[in-house]
């Protein structure tokens, strides 16, 4: 049966979408064939003119290409931990597969990542066999993109906490500040990473000519023996990476849940065996540096 | 025109884009510029540097809002999610007009993040007018369409570009941000003449022009902002102005981009133009 031309604003455009969003081929090509199996040159002179120069196909393989390439260099320079652990190819393929099937759903292409960590729990196979470490990285990664710029609130000051008892006393958390249990020392596979690419593109030093010409490694770790309890924020407008220990992970999780101070303590420390007066010296200096961060807020 | 509704009656001269790296230079140095350009969407963020930096920016500039993604020509109605954000930002920077492009760019909610060509039919004029005229009354602020590069025309059009631009403006009664080098992109790519696009124009809509640097292939030419303005293209600028007369300029680079003084110095070229078509007024 003949393929009838798009006559409506919604059906071309529906129909070229789906030919831009099509993945290249390995040669960053336009598939040759279109997805009911008939020749997409067929489909694309079908909508598309051509001139002296370039046919239809031609015309159309522009705007894919475009796509893919702005698609996968944004999403490479969000991810570039992700792609030092798994190699450039096998990133590649990934990130074709993830954009393939999640697209782009928001109007800023900061988000292209969102949906990435569901996506690769339900296909471990593009990362095996590091898919752990890969989905440990790319929990970092995102929380790096969300505290980059992630709303702010004003950070509570000493003299605003109120003097009430500490059975009712509640603090909300800055939105940009995300908590993270991790199998794996992320934190610093991504200092080592900062601290190669410095010296690949000489920002670090005049000491290191000829790096270029070296071949990257890749990016590898054990898991840790115990869990890394990780706080990604911002402060003074840059993101850090600040290890937590299990009981300061655990208080602050239960103080983003609203969960009053004393029974956020409780269930910090219900497994501690410290004495009374040593947890309570490591909450005062916990409170010390998150109020100096700026971490607490107003409850919500 | 100079000054007139669809500028928010200014007079604004030449200005730059402001890109990532410039923002050091700029508040280290306050080097003297007409206006920045900012790109929308780098800015509807909820906290952190970008904001930081903008207002440190609209402290010492006058600031015009650019967007790249309300895409007016979609078949849908604008995203009011969007709105929303951009809203807050034109309150931020008191923008005194507010432009994005003639063209549509997703579907269903699914992004492609590019500025896709316009079937020129009278259906797409009605559609892409209203959806103009629903931003700008939700945004509460004028509006300006960019024309687009483009590497495709469809056998569904029933006009030509410049004809589907008037109809479109006339419609929604928006302004026209003219991209010189984007018709002449479009005039290689496409064969026809770019003076033919350039005396169709309206010029008392014109409410702001841009310049860029583009790149030849052997087929065909890719909007790439990321050269020096060619001649042709200055060329076809100083015919826009003599239609169009003094009016807010612009020049776009944003790949392989230099120094700042290098970018300041390739826009300072426009006012030669300026003051040639000023004397023989």
């Amino acid at each position: 049966m003949k393929r009838q031309p798009p006559n409506r604003l919604a059906d071309l455009q529906a129909l070229m979408a789906k030919a831009v969003m099509r993945p290249l081929t390995r040669d960053e090509g336009m598939q040759r064939t279109w997805t009911d199996g008939s020749p997409t040159a067929e489909v694309a002179a079908q909508f598309i003119k051509p001139n002296d120069r370039l046919d239809s196909f031609d015309r159309l393989q522009i705007y894919n290409q475009q796509y893919w390439w702005r698609l996968l260099s944004n999403f490479a320079v969000d991810f570039r931990g992700l792609r030092a652990i798994l190699g450039e190819r096998r990133f590649d393929k990934l990130a074709v597969a993830y954009l393939d099937h999640c697209g782009s759903m928001s109007w800023s292409l900061r988000n292209l990542g969102s949906r990435l960590e569901e996506f690769l729990c339900e296909n471990p196979q593009l990362t095996a066999p590091h898919s752990s470490l890969a989905l440990d990285m790319v929990r970092v990664e995102w929380a790096r993109v969300l505290a980059f710029d992630g709303e702010g609130k004003p950070a509570l000051s000493p003299k605003e906490v109120p003097e009430i008892p500490t059975e009712l006393l509640r603090f909300g958390l800055q939105p940009y500040l995300i908590l993270l249990k991790l199998a794996h020392p992320v934190d610093k596979l991504l200092g080592k990473l900062k601290r190669q690419s410095e010296i690949e593109t000489g920002t670090a030093s005049n000491a290191v000519s000829g790096a270029h010409s070296r071949r990257r490694r890749r990016l590898t770790a054990r898991a840790s023996r115990a869990l890394i309890y990780l706080a990604v924020h911002r402060l003074r407008f840059s993101v850090y990476y600040k290890r937590l220990d299990p009981e300061a992970y655990q208080l602050l999780c239960a103080l983003r849940d609203g969960t009053p101070l004393e029974n956020a303590c409780a269930l910090a420390f219900a497994n501690s065996t410290e004495s009374p007066d040593v947890m309570a010296n490591k909450t005062r200096s916990w409170f010390n540096d998150w109020m100096r961060f700026g971490w607490l807020t107003r409850p919500a | 025109m100079p000054s007139s509704r669809f500028n928010g009656f200014t007079d604004y001269g030449i200005g730059i884009g402001l890109r990532v790296p410039h923002y050091h230079h700029i508040l280290e140095k306050k080097p003297v510029v007409d206006w920045f350009e900012i790109i929308s969407e780098n800015y509807m963020v909820d906290a952190g540097r970008p904001l930081h930096v903008l207002d440190q920016i609209l402290e010492q500039y006058r600031v015009v809002q650019h967007g790249v993604s309300l895409y007016f020509g979609n078949a849908s109605r604008p995203n009011r999610d969007h709105l929303c954000k951009l809203k807050n930002l034109v309150k931020r920077t008191r923008t005194p007009w507010l432009s994005d492009h003639l063209c549509w760019g997703s579907v269903d909610g699914r992004y492609t993040h590019d500025l896709l060509p316009m079937p020129y039919t009278w259906e797409a004029v009605e559609k892409t007018a209203a959806n103009i005229r629903e931003a700008r009354d939700f945004l509460e602020v004028p509006l300006a369409v960019e024309n687009v590069s483009s590497y495709a025309e469809f056998h569904m059009s029933e006009m030509c570009e410049w004809e589907f631009l008037c109809e479109v403006v006339e419609r929604a009664d928006c302004g026209i941000l003219l991209d010189v080098n984007n018709i002449y992109v479009s005039s290689k790519n496409h064969g026809f003449d770019p003076q033919t696009y350039i005396d169709a124009v309206p010029a008392d809509r014109v409410a702001q022009i841009h310049l860029a640097g583009h790149s030849k292939f052997e087929k065909y030419i890719l909007d790439t902002h990321d050269h020096p303005v060619l001649d042709p293209v200055w060329r076809l600028y100083a015919r826009a102005i003599a239609r169009v007369g003094r009016t807010a300029i612009l020049l776009e680079w944003d790949d392989r981009i230099p120094s700042f003084d290098d970018v300041h110095r390739e826009a300072l070229k426009a006012s030669r133009f300026l003051r040639y078509e000023e004397a023989a007024a």
